[in-house]
């Protein structure tokens, strides 16, 4: 197990290679430079710039030393936020986003597995619709839609919660809800869906012909089984909300990583790009290393590292 | 007993939400940055929004009245010498940094220094361009700073010699790139000299705390010579989405916001509203290299279809429709010049011309990615469609794209802007001169660029009105390689216990004078 997880992670700085080289070619590809603005400068201030920031070099020798740094862990200098290295922004940045994406993840999870598994079992049922039509609502509205609703009704309606900043636990609940509401509903209708089908199952109908109670076949036959389906989409989704949202820190104005996906890219900011690629990438190799683990450890038919000839 | 906790817990969290909107906390402003601001190094700063902040924290040698004429500051007086050559500048006495430093002339002379250094790598050096020797400096073809024209006779002088007269060089100095700068800190800190407990200032605040991409706090400058500000401290937040912020600021949380122009017409007539005019005109340019518009009938025509009165409205945001260049608040501005509307004329110029718009292959504009930019691209396309008989191709790029464009291979038609640096003509007509980096259209004429430059000498108003008037008739009138369409505006939402709030046209903000109750 720890062989098989050690394999896998060397596996994965392989990937964060390939991801880092191809992000960088790719960055260079977009046409116009991190110093082009409104007002353009005169040539000697972008030979000062481009010395200053290494750009003066071919674009080979810009790579081999972006790697060079980067084995010694140093991401280099944001060019838009002059002094700031890219490492600064992200230990400011990263913090907020892993705890709003931590607060959705747990109610994306919990939300959904409990509703998917409630709808399943009674299906058809009056609630099964119900939880159907919002899992629907929740999929098809995107965030922006849902964050605006939710301000409108608690924050300019209810005066109930603030419409934006982040200052406390009260202020993370709208964008927490915002964030998590189409993994939620996705997870639901997933759930549902394995429900649905492990409950008819020879061993589930088995077991309530053996006489187990109904709560037990459902916690330890169905959900265990329904489960297994869903953690696959469960690795990815938290990479991507502990990352956050460019969308939903935008609304709440919540100072999280999600904004530099865009913002870096729409600046030509190449080390903050890269910067968040690189931890977006690392946390998406974790995650689906922690849901294969998991897997394991939920269905006894994997073994993980067994080396069986 | 769990249900009494949760109903505790409810309660508590009502009255935190309620108590939260009630009291603003007094004598503290909470304004909207909108963004982070990229810096507080005034030597490197370049944005609107890194500007807002360091106009609390710093001063400069002169300062803008309401009248935007530069004013003594940091320098009590100065004076010119008959060639229009050099300036001294006489510091004013009893200035101390936030440290309790007494200001000396020397900090001057190391700011200018560090903005032209090449290694610097200032993006706003060229602003002292006009300082004998500091170009060559910055492009690194002089080592020795002694050549550089500023120099420190003793602590309270600062003489400055020019290559040539700049008769706005006081309102230059009253930009941001020129204030005076610590050296000792800058090196004993290096790049993080600007961080909160590391930032000497000596203007009305000072940095408290800077939360990066979330707020940034000021506190008043015990030390500051005209006297403490009415004001404790100032909240600044970053909150980028303007509707947002304008929820925070009707929830209570935030003092003064800009409002989002579709929003303008809701506040219209609310007490809270406040629209400043701007130095900031918006214009369409062409590529006088590509056909049909090398020829200047052509461009006059395009510009004779354009019936600007229709912008207002379309818009939304206190713009004002304007025919010429200098914006209006500027010296010089004259309302009467450029091209108004006329079809019938514009048809006769393209006859004239000899191009027939039903053979003309289609005209392509180009933006950026912007809902104003295409409500605007839409507008100009349906004049010259329905008054020129044209067929008309809108095309937008996202912004980089969009600036590496114009400097590589410009489009026929594009769309740009541009705002004040400082208070003068000479800001906005030297960008269609052919020296000029900001000049995409291909367009140069000597006639024009010697105006410009004999108008940036020229001391006598009078004198400099017209030559501006003549330059002006050139660039709007004849060859027209631009056409100025409005000038813009700023829309605030301040709350009702902010007094003192008076915003420049150049969209500048002083909150020395500002309180809250």
């Amino acid at each position: 197990m720890i062989r098989y997880a050690i394999g896998r992670l060397l596996a994965g700085v392989a990937v964060l290679w390939v991801v880092a080289t191809a992000t960088f070619g790719l960055l260079r590809f977009l046409p116009g430079g991190p110093f082009d603005k409104e007002r353009s400068l005169p040539p000697e201030i972008m030979r000062n710039l481009a010395r200053r920031y290494a750009l003066d070099g071919t674009l080979l020798e810009q790579y081999v030393d972006y790697l060079a740094r980067l084995a010694h862990g140093d991401l280099g200098p944001s060019y838009k936020y002059i002094g700031r290295d890219v490492a600064d922004i992200l230990r400011d940045a990263v913090p907020v986003s892993l705890e709003l994406g931590a607060l959705a993840f747990a109610l994306a999870v919990a939300g959904g597995i409990s509703l998917g598994l409630a709808a399943g079992a009674r299906r058809d049922s009056l609630g099964d619709r119900a939880v159907g039509l919002a899992a629907l609502v929740g999929v098809s509205a995107p965030s922006f839609v849902i964050g605006a609703g939710l301000i409108l009704v608690f924050g300019l309606g209810l005066q109930w919660l603030p419409a934006g900043l982040w200052e406390g636990p009260l202020y993370a609940v709208l964008p927490a809800c915002t964030l998590a509401a189409l993994p939620l509903a996705y997870a639901t209708q997933l759930t549902r869906a394995q429900v649905v089908a492990v409950m008819e199952q020879d061993y589930v109908r088995t077991a309530r012909a053996l006489g187990v109670p109904e709560a037990r076949v459902r916690r330890r036959h169905v959900l265990r089984n329904a489960l297994l389906a869903v953690m696959t989409y469960f690795g990815p989704l938290l990479a991507t909300l502990l990352t956050g949202s460019f969308v939903v820190e935008r609304i709440f104005a919540v100072p999280g990583m999600g904004r530099f996906f865009v913002t870096a890219v729409t600046n030509r900011d190449y080390p903050l790009v890269l910067g968040v690629t690189l931890v977006y990438g690392t946390l998406i190799v974790l995650a689906n290393l922690a849901v294969d683990l998991l897997y394991a450890w939920l269905d006894p038919r994997i073994r993980i590292g067994n080396t069986e000839k | 007993m769990a249900k009494r906790g949760v109903g505790v817990a409810c309660a508590a969290l009502l009255a935190l939400a309620c108590g939260r909107a009630a009291a603003p906390p007094p004598r503290e402003l909470r304004i909207n940055l909108e963004t982070e601001p990229p810096t507080l190094d005034w030597n490197l700063a370049t944005d609107g929004v890194s500007i807002i902040a360091i106009e609390q924290l710093m001063r400069g040698l002169t300062r803008l009245d309401a009248e935007l004429r530069p004013q003594p500051d940091l320098a009590e007086s100065w004076q010119v010498s008959a060639d229009g050559r050099t300036y001294t500048f006489r510091l004013r006495p009893g200035v101390v940094w936030s440290d309790g430093v007494p200001l000396s002339a020397q900090h001057f002379v190391d700011s200018w220094q560090r903005l032209l250094e090449p290694a610097t790598a200032a993006e706003y050096a060229y602003f002292l361009f006009g300082v004998r020797n500091a170009r060559a400096y910055n492009a690194g073809k002089l080592a020795d700073f002694a050549a550089v024209g500023v120099h420190a006779p003793d602590r309270a002088t600062l003489v400055v010699e020019l290559d040539a007269p700049l008769v706005y060089f006081p309102a230059l100095v009253n930009f941001m790139v020129t204030f005076p700068l610590r050296r000792d800190l800058v090196q004993r800190f290096g790049e993080r000299w600007t961080d909160p407990g590391k930032l000497v200032s000596l203007g009305p605040f000072v940095l408290e705390e800077w939360r990066h991409e979330y707020r940034l706090v000021l506190r008043a400058n015990e030390r500051y010579w005209a006297g403490r500000p009415p004001l404790d401290r100032i909240s600044a937040y970053m909150v980028q989405e303007g509707s947002t912020a304008l929820v925070l600021f009707e929830q209570g949380l935030l003092d003064l916001v800009k409002i989002p122009a579709l929003e303008i017409r809701r506040y219209a007539n609310r007490p809270e509203y406040l629209r400043r005019p701007l130095l900031r005109g918006y214009y369409y340019g062409f590529n006088i290299r590509k056909p049909p518009f090398d020829d200047a009938r052509v461009r006059r025509a395009f510009a004779l279809a354009i019936d600007r009165s229709q912008f207002p409205e379309l818009l939304r945001g206190g713009e004002q429709p304007w025919p010429s260049w200098i914006p209006p608040g500027m010296p010089d501005a004259n309302a009467e010049l450029g091209l108004g509307f006329d079809p019938e004329r514009a048809r006769a110029l393209l006859r004239e011309a000899g191009v027939d718009p039903a053979s003309l292959a289609p005209v392509r504009i180009v933006y950026n990615s912007d809902q104003t930019h295409k409500l605007v691209a839409e507008k100009v396309q349906a004049f010259w469609r329905e008054n020129l008989g044209v067929r008309v191709e809108l095309e937008n790029r996202e912004w980089k794209v969009f600036l590496k464009e114009l400097t590589s291979d410009p489009p026929p038609v594009f769309r740009l802007g541009w705002g004040a640096d400082f208070p003068d003509p000479d800001n906005f007509m030297n960008l269609f001169t052919s020296y000029s980096e900001n000049n995409h259209t291909g367009w140069a004429n000597p006639r024009y660029d010697a105006l410009v430059q004999r108008a940036a000498r020229e001391p006598e108003p009078g004198e400099r009105q017209r030559l501006y008037d003549q330059a002006q008739r050139i660039l709007v009138e004849e060859d027209v390689p631009i056409v100025p369409l409005f000038v813009t505006a700023a829309n605030f939402a301040v709350q009702p216990r902010v007094r003192g709030f008076r915003p420049t046209a150049m969209d500048l903000y002083f909150f020395e004078q500002v309180s809250a109750e």
